[in-house]
């Protein structure tokens, strides 16, 4: 145990390391919610009995599950531009890949908790001459919204995480910054470790605020 | 959209290809086996009575599971040889990243498990005078290990995803030689498209495997 830690390079960090956390918090700040919509828009199409509308959602979620989200983000910022035409900012690949990986993700969670209702439910909205979006949103997720938001906050954990993995494609977020410090500065022990207690002090409120409602509803029912 | 495919320039390469393909094999599998014993240690851990034991357990878990896992890969690879005063190749960095850090998630696939099983069973085991580590084996296991698979399985196939992360420590995965095809053809649309197809079809394959599997211990259970 002869290395010597070196607190200075850590202060001197802070402020590089600072920028990442803004970039990051812009990442997940903007593709959860898009991610979000997406999902919940598919969940419909995935729950209707239409095959041609069926179908493309399943294979659009079984696609993005059966991926590694690290490939999903080279793909939109390499492969992707070359049917697009033009080139997409590290930035922009980074989004689209996060969003659709989320929203495939929040598809499932959606669906399951559409199909947790009995079917009972949808004829009566029918029966008393409700809409299909107002029988949705007036009787069916009112329901099922307490009960899907433990899985929701889990996948915004996730997408936290996921992002860092922007840093491959050079998007300057907090792993990025973390690098391009352990580069400039040869100290990756003090570096790499202060990256790791950022993400920890970002991220574990949320998985805090996850477990007690995970454990509030649990004994409600 | 005037592009023509040419996947001819990826099958030239086929051969680097399956080189990562195994390379991906190879470190989830010994990935998996190590995560399992640390999962069995954290979680034994974990549900022990003595605070000494179960908090770290506890703070090793949440840790991992608030981290970015790029991250604890760059961790390992940079910072873990100048305090453990060692050389560790790619391989083990990410032996030890994936490892760690999935047996920290089995621990609580485990734990789940274990807690699962009503505390009657205990007391019956204990009061026809059984000790604790023959009611662990004949009555709790048992019962508990079914329970596990499920979310067993999901673990170890997020672990599959997640050795592609290997890649930026230049282990020569799946993806990082597609990274080389790239580089030798400049068909990233093709290369890309190819490995993610890959993976699409492995752990898709896999998945049916383990749902046939599922279906043989449904009936003879």
């Amino acid at each position: 145990m002869d290395f010597v830690w070196d607190m200075s390079v850590i202060e001197k960090s802070i402020p590089v390391l600072l920028r990442g956390v803004a970039l990051t918090f812009e990442l997940w700040i903007i593709a959860f919610p898009l991610g979000l919509l997406i999902g919940f828009l598919l969940s419909l199409g995935r729950v209707a009995r239409t095959p041609w509308i069926n179908y493309p959602c399943i294979a659009y979620v079984e696609v993005f599950r059966n991926t590694p989200v690290l490939i999903q983000l080279i793909w939109f910022y390499y492969a992707f531009p070359i049917i697009l035409g033009t080139q997409l900012s590290p930035v922009t690949a980074c989004m689209m890949g996060l969003v659709l990986n989320t929203s495939a993700y929040c598809t499932e969670i959606f669906r399951s908790g559409i199909l947790s209702i009995g079917r009972g439910q949808w004829e009566g909205g029918k029966a008393i001459g409700m809409s299909y979006a107002t029988t949705l949103h007036r009787i069916i997720l009112p329901q099922v919204f307490k009960q899907m938001l433990p899985a929701f906050t889990n996948r915004g954990i996730e997408l936290a995480k996921v992002t860092s993995l922007g840093s491959v494609l050079a998007v300057q977020e907090i792993m990025y910054q973390g690098r391009l410090l352990s580069n400039a500065y040869y100290r990756p022990l003090e570096i790499f470790t202060t990256v790791a207690v950022v993400y920890f002090v970002l991220i574990y409120p949320g998985s805090y605020l996850s477990s007690r409602l995970e454990r509030r509803l649990g004994m409600r029912d | 959209m005037q592009y023509h495919w040419d996947f001819g320039a990826v099958w030239l390469h086929k051969t680097m290809l399956l080189a990562g393909l195994i390379g991906t094999f190879r470190l989830a599998v010994v990935s998996i086996a190590l995560g399992v014993v640390v999962g069995i240690f954290v979680a034994m851990a974990r549900l022990s009575s003595h605070r000494w034991l179960s908090s770290p357990a506890t703070w090793f878990t949440e840790f991992y599971r608030n981290t970015p896992p790029i991250v604890h890969f760059f961790w390992f690879f940079y910072a873990l040889p100048i305090v453990a005063n060692i050389s560790l190749d790619p391989y083990w960095a990410a032996v030890i990243a994936l490892s760690t850090q999935s047996g920290a998630f089995y621990a609580e696939v485990f734990r789940g498990g274990i807690r699962s099983i009503e505390r009657g069973q205990w007391e019956g085991a204990r009061a026809i005078g059984m000790k604790y580590p023959q009611i662990m084996t004949r009555i709790i296991l048992p019962q508990a290990t079914r329970r596990m698979v499920g979310p067993f399985v999901e673990r170890s196939f997020e672990l599959l995803k997640t050795t592609s992360l290997a890649s930026t420590l230049a282990y020569a995965d799946l993806l990082y030689q597609a990274m080389q095809v790239n580089s030798l053809t400049f068909r990233p649309l093709e290369v890309y498209s190819t490995v993610a197809f890959l993976y699409f079809v492995s752990l898709l394959t896999m998945s049916m495997l383990v749902r046939i599997g599922e279906h043989r211990l449904a009936r003879y259970a």
